[in-house]
């Protein structure tokens, strides 16, 4: 890396990794408004459209949740626990709102929560349905709508549709540059750690989508032209689960002897690895999007024919990818007290490992806590592979 | 070659794993009339795995027990493992790992659940499950949580009901979370036992009622990670023969210690 | 725990009335009416608790299988273990909904055996015709739990129907966002008919369905009004037996017995009212369920506080009915079933909106509690926190805090346990946190004095 590099692509996504926020804050130096969201499912489009700077809340899985128990019960993810234990810790005090979606129970149910302990200028919640047929759609595009009447208010002037579709081809861009940087994880091996990518696309999501792309775009120039074959590793793993903002589990999968080569995450492949079509009215484009393309437990799919044919339409992704990036083994890592993914633990598992991969099921709370014990797991795991 | 043990030696665990790694290491090459340059590998399993610096491979137990339990008991598919602190469910096919489960958070399912309740009736560890095949009414234990257990069983003494029927109790109550973690691997015949448990004649016992059928427990049940290891030690210098590449070792010796033939 | 007995052993519940000490064979008669329909060859549907469905169901003579409830009774009968065993060697984890790993553990073992589990309790849950979801704000397990269990029964059909309401915000009234709501409701409910119209080959009714949307909002009258006598001081019936009458609200409801249960109900607490007669002879402490579902294996805690003294003239749980004269929209000028159903949906979720934006910094929730308290003179708060249940035990202690905050500070109890899993559940320890709760409740009793 030359001086002029210096600074930029994997240095940059580092210190904006590890001082997840500090960009943020230098914009609402500058007089931005900075508006705080959870989970994949809030359509970032729209933020960016009203003029805000979308900014994903993150917990921190070093720091023991403390504060957080006073106010929220600790029967909940905790991951969305550690994200109010670090709102609590004054982590995000630049915030000038927050937008919550009907993700899951942990966070819809929380949302009170947050709404008064936080006493922002702003919050709201989108009551994005479960269901994916017609109907749910044009529930969906109404309350779209409603938020963006809302937001608009709060913003001080109408959204445009103008302002929607130019959000949407940043966010389209953004998501265009993501799938470059995956394609470099299919060779063998990959040009790009799991950690890296993992680092990268946490960083990004702390930042206006512009940087974030010009972020990605360097990090993609900086190891496309890698040469050096870095130590051989025993097998390509693919990590599925809701969400993961941190890099620890990855790191110690690498460190085991491994590569993180695919995922079915968030910050992820999950969440950025769709479109939004060009559509007349812009909101049509981004409900199909968040309601159809986004590939979740919380989202319930039909079933159209037979159950095989709901395995392939609900998990058919994970089969792909693990074809495409020649996947040897699946982990899949779920949280405790995770409802959409732990009632598809039985069947993610029996799907996968009738398509011949072996899968490694996880159960972990949000902790450094637990490093010690998952070490052992993976360690087994790779033996397992390793001896096939 | 021959494909004998030389020799084996059970020590206590605790605190100083090296030291404690090294005196059995000293141990067993006295026993076996061996000094450690003798030895062509080292390979190192369990909890204290990387507090052996002078292995050269570090492998799981996971590995370990599949591996010895194929040696020892061939006809083998599902391996349960009860341990102090963690028990396991390992699945084979061809001497092979296909799955496995853990429980290492929580003390009910392992030695540490007999070890704390015994210690509130006042018996001795060794003791327990002899005693639980006296029972005439098992009684049973509603608390999974092994604290709770221990409240639980204590005032049941007090209210006269006898030790022997309070012991089967327990060991019903450790199979049954051992059980339900190990039906997760959809359990095949043969099924060993292996580790501190399986000298457990309680437990072992407890287990076949839920399985339905008798269980094997090889010779010696705390060795089997050893066996296993040690195979694989064996396999790999094999291996490694075979490719003409160099097994690289560790660049500890064994310190600390007469060592002598 | 102390009471360690075989069941038939174990004392019974006391109920405070005779109404409440019927339910347990109504409930057996209804969970082995099931059975009985599945052998005549009639539809069985695996359905939810306040599903929005009642009526529609019945209209068709669809025969509902309530799943939390068959879950409920294993749990009361100290029976779950083995059905949550199942569901965790099935690699669910142990901390979701316990109620949907009691049903899909015993899906599970059923389907392996080809015939009920030995000795399952009231003789077992049977495979349905159809499973139907629906939700949306209420729950996950609502739209994952019936997906779950069609990997043990992948010919049973699962239909899953959206139930939204408004969220409570700052910045716009709810009003201004219902009409597309209700809109969604009643094309969800439409989709629901369509699909039950293909599983049975029998059109709907809809001049039944009048009949018994009709039923049901007299029902809800009925019942609001009852519940409403419990204000009387002493109180006639506590949460105990609330958690029986329970039964006929959410099982029964759109059936004439539903009605007729409450009707005998309400001339008992008025019997009882006129003859001073309380739960309890001495009633020293008033207090409120203020959320959360029973432990359905510890029910007797009820009794262990009346012994101290407390009784619980009101509850928020399960209490899921308003009067329907009391809301915003005259609902009998809505004629189509499916809309008025859709609204009486709507108007029941957001009954404590109004009152809320009255009182700066308040919520809905909070509302409800602070009329309960009002309206009943509660003196104190009873609230569970069941480790498995995100939907109605995640916010039990905000809501406590922001009683406290635009409200006053009351005395409160949060119990720790669950609805199903025993192994979770400490007698000992929880009549310890009782005994304090109530010297802490003579403490303050005392100061007013």
């Amino acid at each position: 890396m030359t001086g002029k590099a210096a600074g930029r692509g994997l240095a940059a996504a580092d210190r904006y990794y590890q001082d997840y926020g500090s960009r943020a804050r230098e914009l609402k130096g500058q007089g931005k408004r900075i508006m705080g969201y959870l989970c994949a499912f809030v359509p970032l489009e729209m933020l960016t459209a009203a003029g805000f700077i979308p900014f994903r809340i993150r917990g921190d899985v070093n720091e023991p949740i403390t504060k957080a128990d006073a106010e929220m019960e600790t029967i909940i993810c905790p991951l969305v626990r550690s994200c109010f234990d670090m709102w609590l810790k004054g982590r995000y005090e630049f915030l000038d709102g927050i937008v919550i979606p009907h993700a899951c129970d942990s966070i819809c149910r929380t949302y009170e929560i947050w709404q008064y302990t936080l006493n922002l200028p702003y919050s709201h919640f989108i009551n994005m349905p479960h269901g994916t047929d017609d109907s749910s759609l044009n529930f969906y595009k109404a309350e779209l709508n409603a938020f963006r009447r809302s937001l608009g208010g709060f913003a001080g002037r109408e959204i445009s549709d103008q302002s929607l579709k130019e959000a949407i081809q940043l966010y389209n861009q953004n998501r265009a540059r993501v799938r470059e940087l995956y394609q470099l994880r299919k060779s063998d091996p990959p040009q790009v750690s799991g950690v890296e990518v993992a680092k990268v696309l946490v960083a990004a999501v702390s930042l206006p989508v512009d940087e974030a792309t010009r972020l990605i775009g360097d990090v993609i120039d900086e190891v496309k032209p890698r040469q050096a074959v870095p130590a051989q590793k025993s097998a390509r793993l693919m990590v599925v689960g809701a969400q993961m903002d941190n890099v620890a589990f990855i790191d110690l999968v690498e460190k085991s002897g491994a590569w993180v080569v695919a995922d079915d995450l968030c910050p992820g492949a999950r969440e950025s690895l769709s479109y939004v079509d060009t559509t007349a009215d812009p909101i049509d484009g981004i409900a199909e999007r968040y309601l159809r393309k986004i590939y979740c437990g919380r989202t319930f799919r039909e079933r159209k024919g037979s159950y095989q044919d709901y395995m392939e339409e609900r998990f058919g992704h994970i089969a792909d990818m693990i074809k495409d990036f020649k996947v040897d083994g699946v982990v899949l890592y779920i949280y405790k007290y995770c409802d959409p993914f732990g009632f598809e633990v039985p069947e993610m598992k029996s799907y996968i490992e009738s398509k011949g991969t072996p899968v490694l099921y996880v159960e972990d709370e949000y902790s450094m806590s637990t490093i010690g014990r998952l070490r052992t797991r993976i360690q087994a795991f790779l033996e397992l592979l390793g001896s096939k | 070659m021959n494909r004998a043990i030389l020799a084996s030696v059970i020590g206590p665990t605790g605190p100083e794993h090296r030291k404690l790694a090294n005196r059995v290491m000293e141990e067993a090459l006295t026993r076996a009339s061996l000094s450690f340059d003798d030895i062509t590998y080292v390979v190192a399993t369990g909890y204290g795995r990387i507090n052996v610096p002078f292995a050269d491979k570090q492998i799981t137990e996971i590995s370990c027990h599949a591996r010895g339990v194929s040696y020892l008991l061939p006809e083998v598919r599902t391996v349960i493992d009860i341990g102090g602190q963690d028990c396991k469910g390992i699945k084979l096919s061809n001497g092979r790992v296909v799955d496995f489960v853990m429980n290492d958070r929580c003390a009910a399912g392992t030695g540490r659940f007999l070890e704390v309740t015994a210690e509130g009736l006042g018996v001795k560890l060794d003791d327990m499950g002899r005693l639980s095949l006296e029972a005439k009414n098992k009684v049973e234990i509603g608390s999974t949580c092994t604290v709770f257990a221990a409240q639980e069983v204590v005032s049941k003494l007090s209210e006269g009901v006898p030790l022997p029927d309070i012991i089967a109790g327990l060991h019903e109550a450790i199979a049954t979370r051992i059980y339900g973690m190990v039906r997760r691997l959809k359990i095949e015949r043969e099924v060993a036992l292996t580790g501190g448990g399986a000298k457990n004649i309680g437990l072992v016992r407890a287990l076949e009622a839920k399985l339905g059928y008798p269980v094997l427990v090889p010779p010696e049940p705390l060795l089997t990670g050893a066996i296993g290891a040690a195979l694989l030690g064996k396999d790999m210098v094999k291996k490694a023969a075979e490719s003409g590449e160099p097994l690289p070792r560790s660049e500890r010796r064994l310190t600390e210690a007469s060592i002598f033939t | 725990m102390t009471e360690e007995k075989k069941p038939e052993e174990r004392k019974k519940r006391r109920t405070a009335t005779e109404a409440a000490a019927k339910i347990g064979a109504m409930s057996k008669a209804m969970t082995l009416g099931v059975l009985q329909a599945k052998e005549e060859g009639k539809p069985i549907a695996y359905s939810f608790i306040c599903c929005c469905y009642d009526e529609i169901i019945r209209a068709m003579d669809i025969v509902p299988h309530w799943v939390e409830n068959y879950a409920g009774i294993c749990g009361a009968k100290r029976d779950a273990q083995r059905f949550l065993e199942r569901a965790g060697a099935e690699s669910f984890s142990r901390s979701l909904c316990t109620y949907a790993l009691c049903g899909l553990g015993f899906d599970a073992w059923r389907e392996e055996l080809g015939a009920m589990p030995p000795e399952s309790p009231w003789g077992g849950q049977v495979k349905p015709n159809m499973m139907l979801g629906s939700g949306q704000l209420l729950c996950d397990p609502r739209n994952k739990w019936f997906q779950a269990a069609q990997h043990y029964m992948p010919d049973v059909p699962v239909y899953e129907i959206g139930l939204p309401w408004p969220p409570y915000e700052y910045d716009y009234d709810y009003r201004q966002v219902q009409d597309y709501y209700v809109k969604y409701i009643v094309e969800q409910l439409k989709g629901l008919v369509k699909f039950l119209e293909k599983q049975t080959g029998k059109k709907m009714d809809w001049e039944r369905l009048s009949e018994l949307v009709d039923l049901t909002d007299r029902t809800w009258n009925l019942i609001w009004e009852t519940y409403e006598l419990r204000r009387a001081v002493p109180s006639p019936m506590g949460t105990g037996d609330a958690m029986n009458t329970m039964v006929p609200i959410v099982f029964m409801m759109a059936t004439q017995q539903a009605y007729d249960f409450f009707r005998e109900l309400n001339e008992e607490l008025k019997r009882k009212i006129a003859n001073k007669e309380g739960e309890i002879p001495d009633e020293k402490y008033r207090l409120i369920w203020g959320g959360g579902l029973p432990s359905w294996f510890a029910l007797t805690d009820f009794n262990y506080f009346n012994s101290k003294g407390a009784v619980f003239p009101v509850e928020t749980t399960y209490r899921m009915v308003e009067a329907i004269y009391n809301f915003d929209i005259d609902l009998t000028k809505v004629s189509d079933p499916l809309e008025h159903i859709a609204w009486r949906w709507l108007k029941y979720w957001t009954y404590w909106y109004d009152k809320a934006r009255k009182r700066p910094g308040s919520h809905p929730d909070v509302e409800r509690l602070i009329q309960y308290i009002e309206d009943y003179k509660i003196d104190g708060i009873v609230m569970h926190e069941a480790f498995s249940c995100r939907t109605w035990h995640v916010g039990l202690i905000w809501q406590l805090n922001l009683l406290k905050k635009v409200y006053k500070d009351m005395p409160s109890l949060i119990l720790e346990s669950d609805i199903v899993d025993i192994s979770s559940y400490n007698e000992a320890d929880t009549r310890a946190r009782i005994d304090a709760f109530i010297d802490t409740l003579e403490a303050v009793k005392s100061k007013k004095r």
